[in-house]
């Protein structure tokens, strides 16, 4: 009907106009919705690394209270005809830094407070105060300007500290198990003396300890509300109104920095995504050995070798469905078959000692890349049997006629011909499978794993071990965000780095291929 | 006996076993049910060029693939009777086709270099006969380019890609390719379709110099070439071996009529 309708309205040429321009108009639309999402990830991503200034903010309470406190604004939106500011704040009730929503007609005041600092803990935490004094063992208060001085000072303590434990007591500890393991007697005088010694160096361990936590710093909260925070503790103390834009902008750098190569602290909230980016490049790195092979060796098992018929076929028409099957159905899959199935037959052959606690039948980092090497494998063989199918017939028979059979015709002229397409289903699969997260909470992400799957403890790589994910610290992250502004940052910065990650490895993947396509296509 | 001279003619049907390079005894063959090749008997001269004329889909093509068994290589090749190299029945299911081939090279229409480099198309075959070493590849490559008449122009280049040659250049390299395996015979199927007037000479001069080495079998459209380069020419005529006997008689005085027909334009 509405065909028929611009039919009577519109010219033929008007009407090809008509549609080119429509489609014009939808695919400029579609870009400009992907562009502003990758803008809104970029800006909200990055502006989580940009030291937000410390501020005094004055405000009346819903309760009518008058409270002045130092505070960030993390975040800001309209809702109805208020403007609403997350506001990221240190006050008497709570010294540590929290949040919540204050509208703008509550604000009296807020201006940039010079004197008041955003001091990080090494746990994670934050206080917005101002530092007043450096208090020394003997509580006497020394000029704040000493704190660098006062720092080091803290610094070597902690240095004597870590090596009369790692030293001294640990060898102690050592000769006892030994002794322990010799059956010697509770009794024995070796055994006395080596209790005697462990006493007495864990005794100055402990001074060292409470000498080391006698040394602080005395802050004093914008209410006047003053505490002190034991120097050893303290990560970083950044006088962000001060700060100019070069300033700024080293302290951005840095955080990003830390952002990459520092551990996650209070539950993913705060801190670095060190551990899920590796993860996730690890996992994606031993998905795309394993996929590569056998999608490649499937690949030309079906070109080159396997007859004609209805069966291949078959074959093929399953192989290109699996490409659509929902990935969730892969986690399951990967679950009941390869962790359960395959890890739980291998724990009952050779691990058997130690049932019924798991030792290969668990979610880890290997079945998930094993999950995801077959949730990709359909794309990796589509896309080399493409480039296989282009290979010129000619170059062939030149390879079988210098007397090459079937396997090195593949080997040496077929297979390098294909790589080019080859390589295009390898990114296909790295960007599908760096971009997952369903299926990888079944088979071995997690939101926090204790140790890297890679250290350097024998033997190095270890493939069982659950691992931390970008995705998954995202989708962790998104459930916090309701709630809680700052873990909404840090979620757009993560995002923002998945792009990245995805981006890179495309592009090194895209390159190799040009490379290739260079060297193989040009005839 | 090789020391004929060049207008002494062999008799053909009764070539003595040491002076044929390639016998066919009864030799049919069918794509599935198309029949192509019809009860072929003939014997190929040792370290002559002969030739295979006829019209486009007669056949030359898949007698000659026969001969070095590419028609291996489509799943719906039969065939029956026999072909002998020396003492061996080459069509034999015990028949090493690897080994068969690197004495039995073939040179196809389009030259088809290796996306590689020249010194790598030219050791393709070294390679997979397992020679490594450095040295002897080295001398292989130059002599094997030096047969092909090709070392000249690109010794300085070895490394550059083949992509870069032209026509006639690609289509000396396969030759070369193929020579580096010191092969017994040479097939070359249209060798020089594909290629300008000049280089087709250049080529036509290779073969008359590579005859010495090898037997040459060519397969060719080309009238005046078959009697230019061969000494021999046989005649098919769909499927079926029509005539064959030295070029100068074929050429002047044919015996049969079909071939007076094609030789005269009557048709192809
Ligand atoms: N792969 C094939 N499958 C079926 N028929 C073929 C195939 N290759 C060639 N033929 C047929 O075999 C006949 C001879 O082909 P060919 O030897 O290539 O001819 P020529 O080289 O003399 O032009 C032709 O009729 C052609 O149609
Ligand atoms: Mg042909």
């Amino acid at each position: 009907m509405i065909s028929n309708l611009l039919k009577r309205l519109l010219s033929s040429g008007q009407r090809q106009a008509f549609f080119i321009g429509a489609g014009a108009f939808f695919t400029g639309v579609l870009l400009l919705a992907m562009v502003s999402i990758v803008m809104l990830i970029a800006a909200r991503g990055g502006g989580y690394f940009w030291p937000k200034e410390v501020q005094r903010v004055e405000y009346i309470s819903p309760q009518g209270q008058a409270r002045v406190v130092f505070g960030q604004i993390e975040s800001e939106y309209q809702q109805e005809d208020t403007r609403v500011y997350w506001l990221y704040y240190s006050d008497a009730a709570s010294p540590f830094a929290h949040q919540s929503l204050i509208e703008e007609s509550w604000m009296q005041s807020a201006r940039p407070a010079k004197n008041a600092a955003r001091i990080a803990l090494k746990d994670g935490r934050v206080m917005l105060a101002e530092p007043v004094s450096v208090m020394l063992p003997d509580d006497a208060p020394v000029s704040i300007l000493r704190l660098d001085a006062v720092r080091d000072k803290v610094a070597t303590i902690e240095q004597r500290i870590a090596e009369l434990r790692e030293n001294v007591l640990s060898d102690i500890h050592l000769q006892l198990t030994e002794l322990d393991s010799r059956q010697v007697s509770d009794a024995a005088p070796a055994r006395a003396r080596l209790n005697q010694a462990f006493d007495k160096w864990h005794a100055q361990v402990l001074a060292l300890e409470s000498q080391r936590d006698s040394y602080r710093m005395q802050v004093r909260l914008a209410d006047g509300y003053e505490t002190t925070l034991p120097l050893n503790t303290l990560y970083s103390i950044d006088y962000t109104s001060r700060l100019s834009f070069a300033e700024k902008l080293t302290v951005a750098v840095k955080r990003v920095g830390r952002f990459l190569s520092e551990s996650p602290k209070q539950a993913n909230t705060a801190g670095g995504v060190f551990p899920a980016l590796f993860g996730t490049v690890l996992m994606v790195f031993l998905m795309t050995i394993i996929v590569a092979p056998f999608g490649v060796m499937a690949a030309v098992y079906l070109n080159e070798y396997a007859a004609d018929t209805t069966l291949t076929s078959v074959i093929r028409i399953c192989v290109s469905n699996m490409a659509g099957v929902p990935s969730i159905v892969y986690g399951v899959f990967g679950l009941g078959f390869f962790i359960y199935g395959v890890g739980g037959s291998l724990d009952a052959l050779f691990f058997r000692d130690t049932l019924p606690a798991p030792t290969m039948g668990t979610p880890g980092v290997f079945w998930a890349a094993l999950t995801m090497a077959i949730l990709t494998l359909p794309v990796v063989i589509v896309a080399t049997e493409e480039g296989l199918r282009n290979v010129p017939q000619d170059l062939k028979a030149g390879s079988y006629a210098l007397g090459a059979t079937k396997a090195e015709t593949v080997w040496h002229t077929i297979l390098p011909m294909a790589s080019p397409g080859i390589m295009t289903g390898v990114i296909l699969a790295i960007a599908r499978a760096a971009g997952e997260v369903a299926p990888l909470m079944l088979v071995g992400a997690v939101k926090f794993a204790p140790n890297l799957p890679i250290d350097g403890e024998f033997p190095y790589l270890h493939l069982e071990r659950q691992f931390m994910h970008l995705g998954v610290l995202i989708y962790d992250g998104a459930f916090h965000s309701q709630t809680d502004a700052k873990s909404a940052s840090m979620m757009f910065a993560a995002c923002l780095l998945l792009l990245v990650v995805v981006f890179i490895l495309n592009i090194l993947a895209v390159l190799l291929r040009s490379r290739l396509r260079r060297r193989y296509e040009k005839r | 006996m090789l020391t004929l001279f060049d207008h002494e003619y062999l008799d053909l049907d009764n070539l003595s076993d040491d002076l044929t390079a390639i016998r066919v005894e009864n030799l049919s063959l069918q794509f599935g049910t198309k029949h192509v090749l019809e009860n072929i008997s003939m014997r190929v001269p040792k370290n002559r060029v002969t030739a295979f004329i006829g019209q486009s889909g007669c056949g030359k093509s898949t007698l000659i693939s026969a001969f070095n068994r590419m028609n291996d290589l489509n799943p719906h090749c039969r065939y029956q009777g026999q072909i002998f190299i020396g003492q061996r029945d080459i069509t034999h299911k015990k028949q090493n086709v690897s080994e068969l081939r690197t004495q039995v090279g073939m040179v196809f229409q389009r030259p088809n270099p290796f996306p590689m480099s020249i010194y790598d198309n030219v050791c393709y075959g070294l390679k997979l006969q397992g020679i490594k070493v450095r040295r002897q590849l080295d001398d292989a490559v130059e002599s094997a380019l030096k047969d092909a008449a090709l070392w000249k122009e690109v010794k300085d280049r070895l490394f550059d890609s083949a992509a870069i040659l032209s026509g006639g250049q690609q289509q000396r390299l396969v030759i070369a390719r193929a020579l580096a395996l010191k092969p017994d015979i040479l097939l070359l199927d249209e060798p020089t379709s594909a290629l300008d007037p000049l280089t087709t000479l250049y080529i036509e001069e290779l073969i008359a110099e590579l005859k010495s080495r090898c037997t040459i079998i060519i397969v060719t459209h080309n009238m005046q070439q078959a009697a230019r380069v061969s000494d021999y020419t046989a005649f098919l005529h769909q499927g079926r071996l029509i005539e064959y006997s030295d070029s100068d008689t074929l050429f002047t005085t044919p015996q049969q009529k079909q071939t007076e027909d094609y030789i005269t334009g009557r048709y192809g």
